[in-house]
């Protein structure tokens, strides 16, 4: 790591500092967070400080990249041209294993006004793809990843880092006139992945968190109708904390603030084979949602 | 250019025992060599409750360490809990280091990251021990002949065990540091002094002896890396124990009896030099100290070997050849040399043949 000139990229709900001699890298980053100008601000502390540092030249297979953070490279090396992806999986991972100050939920989150919806989903739901078409339609985009509840204040923060994209849905996303994505990494450990880049309202409201509105439990099934049924707020409560980074870590404190969730908003599961009768449908249900 | 030990490292000591009043810019610092070294829950407990005053990302950071902490005191607790039917009393089960630092509800157990929990039983018990967690459900990670022979007859625990579905790892001791080792000493005076711990039916080592055994952990124990907490530790210990009627008395001689004075020459120099505790000057002078040549040698190696490097670059080479020094210093009080080489050259070529099948593999996957 011999430049440490770190660069901030603030993404609302934390701070990430990144050092890289990549010129590669840098132009990655500045095509997925396009509006991060000047740092966002002048304090110079991070949540997380990482750099991305390149492998020798002469590795017979090909070189590669490492993700340092404090003198330690956590992961396995990707190769030299996917700089971008590593640096965004390891970021989520880091940014996990930290925040426990709050309830962080695996979930996408979008908004109307101060009324956030939270779509809770295991990996491979779609919830990446429904959160950037809710995005495309209109909605303020929160995250695709992260529901980073602030248990202090009652709310849902932004958390505004790209949107991985993967595989199938790249495509999709990319059909949309105002999709913004980054370039196509092929053949990473979870197939191709593409960066899908939030708009610049979205960036510039990413210290302004909302209020649970709605709870959603999305799952795209290839082919299957659209079937949207009320859950109670004590299952509600079972699965955001089955759908949660460090619900357990929290003991009590996470079991209150899924609570505290479950109570304030209505919750739906929604498994849907086309993406649009699931955006029609959330914004029926959030229209109806006292 | 990098710099080992960091310079804010005395800040960062400073911190575990008061308040510091810092701008953001240090924080971020102090939060990552805390982080490397496992002592950020640590500052949490001085910072948390306290007067001062602490920026928003800051207090969040320290908030989220203390909350991993009492998680993972939750998980021993738990973990005790369901250790509990197996003590019968026929035998003492003494627990040790963190998980006891836990039961005594000490002090320095909070903002303690506690990773395993440590069992001392008597050697002749060890077998029904081990079987008694076997009937009720621990594993033990299958292991090659050579590696069940190591553990068995030339170290002083069993291999680790763990309840399926459970993360926190149980080890098995029949004493406390390896049997063929130059410090080894019989364990069966120990047993003599164990406490009971009220309301439980485990036993905990006596005072003196939990701090000989911390000395011993932190200065007998492989490379030293970043072993900076096990000195908080006998530094905590000590301010607990000190103010107790003859502590010190007790203390020196039972290092004496068990022939663990330079361990405790070690801990208590370090804990005084960067932790301030406050140890009378005759304990100290007391103790045979090293000699002057390997004082000099250690003054360089430990600081180096134990405190954090700065984080923005890799270990630096020297901190990595101090390790290394330390832990040739540790193979050579843990074995005799007419044992240790042999089992050295084992265990590198076992690992050279490891990383050389084990890359193959994982390129081919890639290609």
């Amino acid at each position: 790591m011999p430049d440490t000139s770190y660069r901030i990229v603030d993404v609302g709900a934390a701070r990430i500092a990144v050092a890289s001699p990549l010129i590669e890298f840098h132009h990655q980053l500045n095509l997925v967070y396009p509006h991060q100008r000047d740092g966002g601000g002048d304090v110079p502390f991070a949540d997380i400080r990482v750099a991305l540092t390149p492998g020798s030249k002469l590795r017979f297979w090909g070189r590669q990249v490492r993700l340092w953070s404090e003198s330690q490279a956590p992961f396995e090396p990707y190769p030299i041209g996917s700089a971008l992806p590593l640096f965004e999986w390891g970021s989520n991972w880091l940014l996990s294993q930290r925040l426990n100050a709050y309830l962080l939920l695996h979930a996408g989150v979008v908004a109307r006004g101060d009324q956030a919806v939270i779509l809770p989903a295991q990996p491979g739901s779609g919830k990446s793809t429904l959160t950037c078409a809710l995005h495309l339609a209109g909605w303020r985009f929160f995250s695709d990843e992260f529901g980073v509840i602030d248990m202090e204040r009652g709310l849902v923060l932004p958390m505004l880092k790209p949107a991985a994209l993967k595989n199938a849905s790249i495509e999709v996303i990319r059909q949309h006139t105002n999709a913004v994505l980054g370039p196509v990494f092929s053949g990473t450990r979870k197939g191709d992945v593409a960066h899908f880049v939030p708009d610049k309202e979205s960036f510039e409201e990413r210290r302004t968190g909302a209020h649970p509105h709605m709870v959603v439990f999305p799952r795209y099934v290839a082919g299957a109708p659209l079937r949207c049924l009320p859950v109670p707020p004590t299952e509600a409560v079972m699965r955001i904390g089955l759908n949660s980074f460090n619900y357990q870590t929290l003991g009590p404190l996470g079991f209150d603030a899924a609570v505290r969730i479950a109570r304030q908003a209505r919750a739906y599961d929604l498994s849907y084979g086309d993406l649009n009768d699931a955006l029609a449908c959330i914004e029926t249900l959030f229209d109806q949602t006292p | 250019m990098s710099q080992a030990p960091d310079p804010a490292c005395p800040l960062l000591l400073q911190g575990l025992s008061r308040p510091l009043d810092v701008d953001v810019a240090k924080w971020d610092r102090l939060l990552r060599l805390a982080r490397r070294t496992g002592l950020h829950a640590r500052l949490a407990e001085t910072h948390l409750d306290g007067d001062v005053t602490l920026a928003d990302p800051v207090r969040r950071h320290l908030l989220s360490a203390k909350r991993v902490a009492e998680f993972r005191t939750q998980m021993v607790r738990a973990e005790l809990f369901r250790l509990a039917p197996l003590c019968r009393g026929d035998f003492p089960v003494v627990v040790l280091k963190g998980g006891a630092y836990i039961l005594q509800e000490r002090r320095l157990s909070r903002g303690r990251f506690v990773s395993d929990v440590d069992l001392l039983v008597p050697q002749s018990q060890l077998r029904t021990m081990e079987e008694r967690l076997r009937q009720a459900g621990w594993q033990t990670a299958p292991l090659d002949p050579y590696d069940e022979r190591y553990y068995r007859d030339w170290s002083h625990e069993t291999p680790p065990m763990r309840f399926p579905g459970r993360t926190l790892e149980v080890d098995l001791h029949h004493a406390l540091t390896p049997v063929t080792g130059r410090l080894a000493f019989n364990p069966q005076c120990l047993f003599e002094t164990i406490r009971l711990v009220t309301g439980s039916p485990f036993h905990v080592l006596a005072p003196e002896d939990q701090v000989l055994h911390a000395c011993l952990h932190c200065f007998q124990d492989g490379d030293l890396e970043l072993r900076v907490r096990e000195v908080v530790d006998i530094d905590g210990l000590v301010r607990e124990l000190a103010p107790e009627p003859k502590f010190w008395d007790q203390l020196v001689r039972r290092a004496g009896r068990l022939g663990l004075e330079r361990p405790l020459w070690y801990g208590l120099s370090f804990a005084r030099l960067w932790l301030g505790c406050p140890i009378p000057e005759q304990v100290l002078a007391g103790l045979p100290a090293p000699s002057r040549g390997t004082t000099w040698i250690m003054d360089r190696l430990v600081p180096l070997a134990m405190l954090p490097p700065d984080p923005d670059y890799p270990e630096p080479a020297k901190v990595r050849w101090a390790r290394r020094a330390m832990l040739a210093r540790y193979h050579l009080q843990r074995m005799p040399a007419g044992m240790l080489v042999p089992h050295l050259a084992r265990k590198v070529l076992r690992r050279t043949l490891a990383r050389h099948v084990g890359s193959e593999a994982e390129e081919n996957n890639g290609a």
